[in-house]
């Protein structure tokens, strides 16, 4: 077995209460690295086309890395992958917590449930003797997540559902510790097979091939971490709610719905502003994390909680034309514990309230009042009244409804925090995201709008070529499985030390708006490791990982993820933007909205894709994507 | 002609108000200097909250357009913006 892997994937039939443990694929992991890369082969090779996402035939893959159970750092996430039942096509999402670390302790690399329980359960995994214990649960069924681990115990590690899996929210996630998987469904489907909570544990320890090699590498980056601007400094001091304070002047702040991109009373929601009025402590929700992103806050009635990240304080609170922190706290820490992911809620309540000024329906919420959410929360967690609807989502609604002008979802993933009409790189990755409309499948936005360089984010220079690259990246992250914030240290520290306006700035800026052939040289070459990942790779597998090797692993996941949706039916019709983003423009000098047209057939180019948005068989066999 | 300024956070609390409004500026660079007056003697807070700030007009940051000369009409939003906030 190659190092880095525990070398088991654990079979589980809820339906006959068996398990099986079968060696891991070492060609598949060799091809697919892990994590949602491993997941996504094993979901295409295991089912047809046509299955109910909310049925007995859609497995719940749980899978690791090669890194998971390193103390390389943000390597504690695991990847969930399923058919979506939100969108119809490839459901994924990643979570911190500790899980990860409890699966691997356990010696197992993937976890795959299969079937549906005729009652409640939960699951132990105790890995040293490769036994699993299927426990009845229906003492936690209704329970929220966070009572749900309690009495399960904190030292151990858990994945859970809240009410919301249990009642087939479509937007519900799977909680770890305080960290969330949250999107495309997946706790829906968790909820579908009855399945509560899984608890792994074990003794197995990560063989590595060079752990020497691994922990002087480990500790020479963990020091250029902690001295880099925002891994080190910034993301410590105010956390992910810091980026209000870019997106909004910005103008890509949602607000409204996305009728607006800016706020005038935004930085009551900044993370600076959290940090001088409602924070009570920091601390790493996830192990083995240098970066410690968590906000503490205290709430009426629950004491000190999580506080909220960026996309949550954009759209239950910008989005909404509430920026009140803490509404928006309460609001996030009733999400968390009922499970439920807070970017595709804040989308859906901020539809039904357009939706009411419109006169087309009434959920009992508008813009700027507060009153009636909080039970509106509630009412979709529960399916009551009108939370039945909007827990089915906004393009649900839309159907049902209408409104599909402001029906700000793509492929039926509500949109993230990031108005794509100030972002366009952005905006081809949300139209081509798999998963939909999704921000962390790529971050294109970090290069072009919300990181330190200041290329022209209205430009079609480079929006074409940067969501591939990042696209690429970001799906070898997510097999590795690391959490996003990684890429952060990519742009060094000298490039945010450079005011905007020096030469020196804009002459770089100008240097990479004209590097896309660059950027695929460099990015593609197979010559010796680069960055932090390939070096990672290198000495805990053994093998040798350049960027053009994970840059080949993540095209191929990309591609196998892209043959899987095409396979349930969706097209290149599928790939664009809501109708407000692509017609209706929010900057002066804009006559439209975003130029999804005129970028578009340049991605499909650069994919290796047809006019149809169908990858050509050639690009399969290059990247030995069987289909 | 009126063009509304608004600040970044820090900004904010070094000057005890969020936005304000600058009569007869032509260009960004009267704006920015117009923003430095309200310093007054904190002209050193001024720089170092400024250092690495950026200056966006109506979203548009002015690097992409004429830089501290670009112009500016009555009603523009003239914001200065903390750069390299992550994603």
């Amino acid at each position: 077995m190659i190092r880095g892997y525990a070398g088991r994937v654990l079979d589980v039939d809820l339906a006959g209460r068996t398990f099986a443990f079968r060696p891991l694929d070492e060609e598949t992991a060799r091809l697919y690295l892990g994590g949602k890369g491993y997941g996504t082969r094993l979901l295409y090779d295991m089912t047809p086309a046509g299955i109910d996402p909310l049925g007995p035939a859609n497995p719940l893959i749980f899978a690791t890395g090669p890194l998971n159970g390193s103390v390389a750092p943000q390597s504690n996430r695991f990847a969930v992958v399923c058919k979506s039942p939100l969108t119809g096509g490839i459901g994924n999402a990643a979570c911190g917590g500790s899980f990860a670390y409890g699966l691997k302790r356990a010696g197992v690399d993937v976890l795959v449930i299969r079937n549906q329980s005729a009652s409640p359960v939960r699951l132990e995994i105790d890995g040293d003797r490769s036994q699993v214990a299927f426990i009845d649960a229906s003492d936690l069924w209704g329970r929220g997540t966070g009572e749900t681990q309690a009495v399960l115990g904190r030292k151990k590690h858990h994945a859970v559902i809240g009410p919301a899996g249990e009642h087939l929210v479509l937007f519900a996630g799977i909680v770890s510790d305080e960290r969330i998987a949250a999107r495309t469904g997946v706790g829906a489907v968790m909820g579908s097979k009855r399945l509560k909570a899984v608890t792994a544990g074990g003794s197995r320890k990560l063989e590595m091939d060079d752990p020497q090699a691994f922990k002087d590498y480990t500790k020479r980056l963990g020091a250029m971490f902690r001295r880099h601007p925002v891994l080190g400094d910034r993301l410590k001091r105010v956390g992910t709610s810091g980026i209000v304070s870019t997106t909004n002047p910005r103008n890509i702040l949602p607000t409204r719905n996305f009728k607006y991109g800016h706020h005038p009373d935004a930085l009551n929601v900044s993370g600076e502003y959290m940090a001088d009025h409602a924070l009570t402590g920091v601390k790493s929700s996830c192990i083995h994390c240098p970066v410690t992103c968590g906000r503490d806050v205290e709430i009426d009635g629950a004491g000190r909680v999580k506080g909220p990240e960026y996309e949550t304080v954009a759209l239950l609170g910008t989005n909404l034309d509430l920026p009140d922190l803490k509404r928006v706290s309460e609001w996030n820490h009733l999400a968390d514990d009922l499970g439920m992911d807070t970017i595709s809620l804040g989308a859906v309540i901020g539809f039904a309230m357009e939706l009411r000024e419109e006169g087309l329906f009434d959920a009992g919420v508008r813009f700027g009042d507060p009153s009636g959410v909080t039970d509106l929360v509630k009412d979709i967690a529960y399916r009551r009244g009108a939370g039945a609807d909007l827990a089915d989502g906004v393009r649900r609604m839309s159907e049902k409804y209408g409104g599909r002008r402001f029906a700000m979802h793509v492929k039926g993933l509500e949109l993230s925090a990031y108005d794509p009409r100030g972002s366009y790189a952005q905006g081809v990755e949300y139209a081509t995201s798999n998963r939909g409309g999704c921000h962390v499948q790529g971050a294109s936005m970090y290069m072009e709008s919300t990181g330190p360089l200041t290329i022209d984010p209205h430009s079609l220079r480079l929006k074409a070529d940067l969501p591939v690259v990042m696209q690429n990246l970001a799906c070898a992250i997510n097999a590795m499985v690391l959490c996003i914030f990684t890429t952060y240290g990519m742009l060094p520290r000298f490039i945010h030390e450079l005011s905007p306006h020096s030469r020196r700035h804009r002459a770089l800026t100008a240097i990479v708006e004209h590097s896309g052939p660059l950027l695929r040289l460099v990015s593609g070459a197979k010559l010796a490791p680069l960055l932090w990942y390939e070096k990672w790779l290198t000495s805990i597998t053994g093998e040798r990982f350049t960027s053009g090797r994970l840059q080949e692993i993540g095209a191929r996941i990309f591609n196998l993820e892209r043959m899987y949706n095409l396979r349930e039916g969706l097209t290149a019709a599928d790939d664009t933007l809501p109708d407000r983003l692509l017609h209706e423009p929010t900057f002066p000098g804009m006559t439209s909205g975003h130029p999804l047209h005129l970028l578009l057939p340049r991605y499909y180019a650069l994919r290796g894709w047809d006019r149809a948005g169908v990858p050509t068989s050639r690009t399969l066999k290059r990247l030995q994507v069987r289909v | 002609m009126s063009v509304t300024v608004e600040l970044t956070y820090e900004m904010s609390k070094a000057l005890g108000a969020r936005r304000f409004e600058v009569e007869g500026a032509a260009t960004v660079g009267d704006v920015v200097r117009a923003t430095r007056e309200r310093f007054g003697e904190r002209a050193a807070d001024f720089e170092r909250l400024t250092r690495l700030a950026a200056v966006a007009v109506n979203g548009v940051l002015v690097t992409h357009r004429r830089g501290l000369r670009t112009a500016v009409a009555d009603g523009d939003r003239v914001m200065f913006v903390q750069a390299s906030a992550g994603g």
